[in-house]
């Protein structure tokens, strides 16, 4: 349409342009706070299940040593709604199976209060500071992703409480922040990279890949994860051809894919958000490329990786911290306390149930070691003990990191619908031989 | 699939995205041009239609692109409920006041969307089988290549309706000059209704279309307006053709900087476009001049 010379003035003009650019670009970065993607931790999964072949022990001793028997108060939130929804019910239900067992096995009543936190750090915040000021709080536990874990970690730091969070691999904030009350009973980047050379050397030498492709997500973790695979694999001998920083939540890959293609990347390995990693793996069939072996720590965690993508999304790997196959340090006690709890048609249990009941193992160690529920004496108890959890052995550093190489990061990979242990090796039923590779799409 | 030259690749795939981004833009470039609105809520508009075409393909198994018709009807009315219950009152009262409703529609529809939906992203696939087909030069990915075309489609339909239409000739009778069409006979409140109408709509077909290339969420209502005012001042206000080479300027620019500069820098292309272009030449490529129309 042509246009008079009155009909818009440019100083007009500009200022609608100005003003709206403003508030698009306000509006983008509270879209980015708010509802944008996952800046940290490991999500759950879907479909898991552990060992039904298990027959050790719960490794929780039952019994609180000492004598003190003051209930046990714990606040806690999980992502009931907004963007890490999918995994709330996950995590709610191995802290609810956790909570019950330690009602049963410590001398002391124990009462978990837990929130939503919709997903988002401010309201997490809100949500501990009123369960805080109206109960006489112990100990505080979760939510999901470094983003709401660092945000309730520094809430508990500020308390004075001991604080325990899973589902966050970001290593430097327990360095950086100088945590004195906060612990993560969860692999760490490191463990991560290390469980990838050790899916790699699953491969017969022969057949091994050597050309390695990494996106790294522009976040604190994205670069840390990326730095400690290009490390590791480097020194191991495979040669990263390729590593390029892409937005979190981007959602457009198309160049990564062609750039992926033309520097011949036989092992992609990233730690997308979920619906990032969902869409790439679209966008690789759509682009008829796939490489032969797939890491999404973060893309493929969730229970939505499958509904989304079906058989597209089989052979994919990931490593949300606990995953159907892993054996001992009561696995079959979990297995079997899920499915009398809850009505599900599914064979294996959701990962994250796994990775949230650990932390309760951990919690009820803490506390039993330390004879009471004194917030200092837990921390003490928690620096100083060894644990023996679902997701394995091991104690704590100083800064609340599991001590390195005590923790083999689990790595799973979709197969038939269900997340399913690839890595550590074990004689689960649940668990599977590691596919490889990952066959054209024609061939699917 | 042979990649013979990766730029070449690259700028195929961002000419591929430009035409979603020209049509997801034509709306906001319509209505401002005509209406002198700036559409907060244009973003959101185009997210409501692509929730409309993924829930109609979750609940029918119907491919998106049947989903896209029922998106840009229901769409269409929504922006003729927008002009007459909200905007009628102030559409001449100057930028402030609508762009203030406008702002707040959009925060609203967001906060519905995430209240009614959830947080979670949602996709659609388009449902054609086969990955695509190589034209030697670069790899044609199908859904791309399919939105591609239907959003050119209705570009050009667009372009058509406003030229060859009596309603369309009427729309730019009142976008050159509002009172000499009401003294030409033309009822301009009339016309105001269909252009939001309008607007709205292929906000809807364009969030159609992209539901089945891109996950969508609650929140992508933000990114996507700042793409398509970008497109928009790129092309100049209210022409048809600008908004589409706008829209692959911005797409090929945003490819070639993940490209060249990093995936980081994807998004920083459209604002540093979207800066530039207001800077040097705020009428845009195309506007002022007729538009090309």
């Amino acid at each position: 349409m042509a246009r008079d010379d009155t009909s818009i003035r440019r100083r007009r003009y500009l200022k609608g342009a100005g003003a709206t650019g403003t508030l698009a670009i306000t509006g983008l970065a509270g879209c980015t706070l708010g509802g944008g993607g996952d800046d940290g931790g490991d999500s759950g999964g879907d479909s898991g299940g552990d060992s039904g072949g298990d027959s050790d022990s719960s490794g929780d001793s039952g019994g609180d040593s000492g004598g003190d028997a003051t209930p046990l108060t714990i606040a806690g939130t999980v992502p009931d709604s907004g963007s890490f929804s999918s995994l709330g019910e996950d995590l709610r239900r191995g802290y609810e199976l956790g909570v019950a067992r330690m009602n049963e096995e410590l001398d002391r009543e124990v009462e978990l209060i837990l929130r939503d936190d919709e997903s988002d750090a401010q309201t997490l915040r809100e949500q501990l500071q009123a369960i805080v000021s109206n109960n006489d709080v112990n100990m505080i536990w979760g939510s999901f992703s470094s983003l709401l874990v660092t945000a309730g970690s520094a809430f508990a730091e500020n308390q004075g409480l001991p604080f325990l969070g899973i589902a966050f691999a970001y290593e430097e904030p327990h360095r950086n922040d100088n945590y004195e009350w906060t612990f993560a009973p969860f692999p760490k980047s490191r463990d991560v990279a290390r469980s990838t050379l050790g899916t790699l050397e699953l491969i017969p030498e022969e057949e091994r890949p050597t050309n390695v492709g990494i996106w790294e997500p522009n976040s604190g973790w994205g670069a840390e994860q990326a730095q400690y695979w290009e490390d590791v694999l480097g020194e191991a001998g495979y040669d990263v051809v390729m590593r390029e920083v892409f937005e979190l939540g981007s959602s457009d890959f198309s160049t990564l894919i062609s750039q992926a293609e033309s520097n011949e990347v036989e092992v992609l390995l990233s730690n997308p958000t979920p619906p990032g990693g969902i869409t790439a793996v679209n966008q690789m069939r759509d682009n008829n490329w796939a490489p032969q072996m797939l890491k999404f720590v973060r893309g493929a965690d969730p229970s939505a990786w499958w509904s989304a993508l079906g058989e597209d999304g089989a052979y994919a790997l990931m490593c949300p911290g606990w995953v159907p196959g892993l054996t001992g340090n009561g696995n079959a006690e979990l297995r079997e306390a899920f499915f009398n709890e809850y009505d599900t048609d599914a064979e294996f249990m959701p990962a994250n149930v796994g990775g949230s009941y650990n932390l309760t193992q951990v919690a009820q160690q803490a506390v039993e070691a330390a004879g009471s529920v004194d917030p200092t004496a837990v921390r003490d108890a928690l620096r100083s003990e060894e644990f023996e959890t679902v997701i394995g052995t091991f104690s704590f550093e100083e800064n609340g990191l599991p001590a390195e190489g005590e923790l083999t990061a689990p790595t799973g990979q979709w197969w038939e619908g269900a997340q399913r242990l690839a890595y550590p090796d074990t004689d689960s039923e649940q668990a599977i031989d590691f596919q490889y590779p990952i066959p054209p799409w024609s061939e699917r | 699939m042979v990649f013979s030259d990766l730029a070449t690749q690259t700028i195929v795939n961002g000419l591929l995205l430009g035409g979603i981004y020209a049509l997801a833009a034509l709306g906001l470039s319509l209505v401002f041009g005509i209406m002198d609105i700036v559409n907060l809520a244009h973003g959101h508009m185009l997210m409501v239609g692509a929730y409309i075409a993924i829930l109609v393909f979750a609940a029918t198994g119907i491919t998106p692109l049947v989903g896209m018709v029922l998106a840009m009807a229901l769409m269409f009315g929504l922006g003729v409920l927008l002009q007459k219950v909200l905007l009628k009152h102030v559409v001449d009262e100057g930028l402030e006041q609508p762009i203030i409703i406008l702002f707040g529609l959009a925060l609203i529809l967001q906060n519905l969307g995430r209240v009614i939906l959830g947080g979670d992203a949602r996709t659609a696939d388009i449902g054609i089988p086969g990955n695509g087909f190589d034209i030697g030069i670069a790899f044609m990915s199908f859904p791309r290549t399919v939105t591609f075309i239907v959003a050119v489609l209705l570009i050009a339909a667009t372009w058509a309706f406003l030229q060859y239409t009596k309603t369309g000739q009427a729309i730019r009778a009142t976008a050159q000059n509002r009172t000499a069409a009401k003294h030409m006979g033309i009822n301009t409140d009339q016309i105001y209704v269909i252009t939001l109408g309008i607007g709205t709509a292929l906000a809807g077909a364009a969030g159609a279309l992209l539901s089945m290339l891109f996950p969508i969420d609650p929140y992508v209502g933000w990114s996507y307006l700042l793409k398509t005012f970008a497109v928009v001042v790129l092309g100049g206000v209210g022409s048809v053709l600008g908004t589409l080479v706008g829209g692959l300027v911005l797409g090929v620019s945003e490819n070639l900087g993940a490209l060249y500069l990093g995936g980081g820098y994807r998004n920083v292309v459209s604002l540093l476009i979207f800066l530039a272009v207001l800077l040097v030449k705020p009428e845009g490529l195309f506007g002022g001049s007729g538009g090309g129309e």
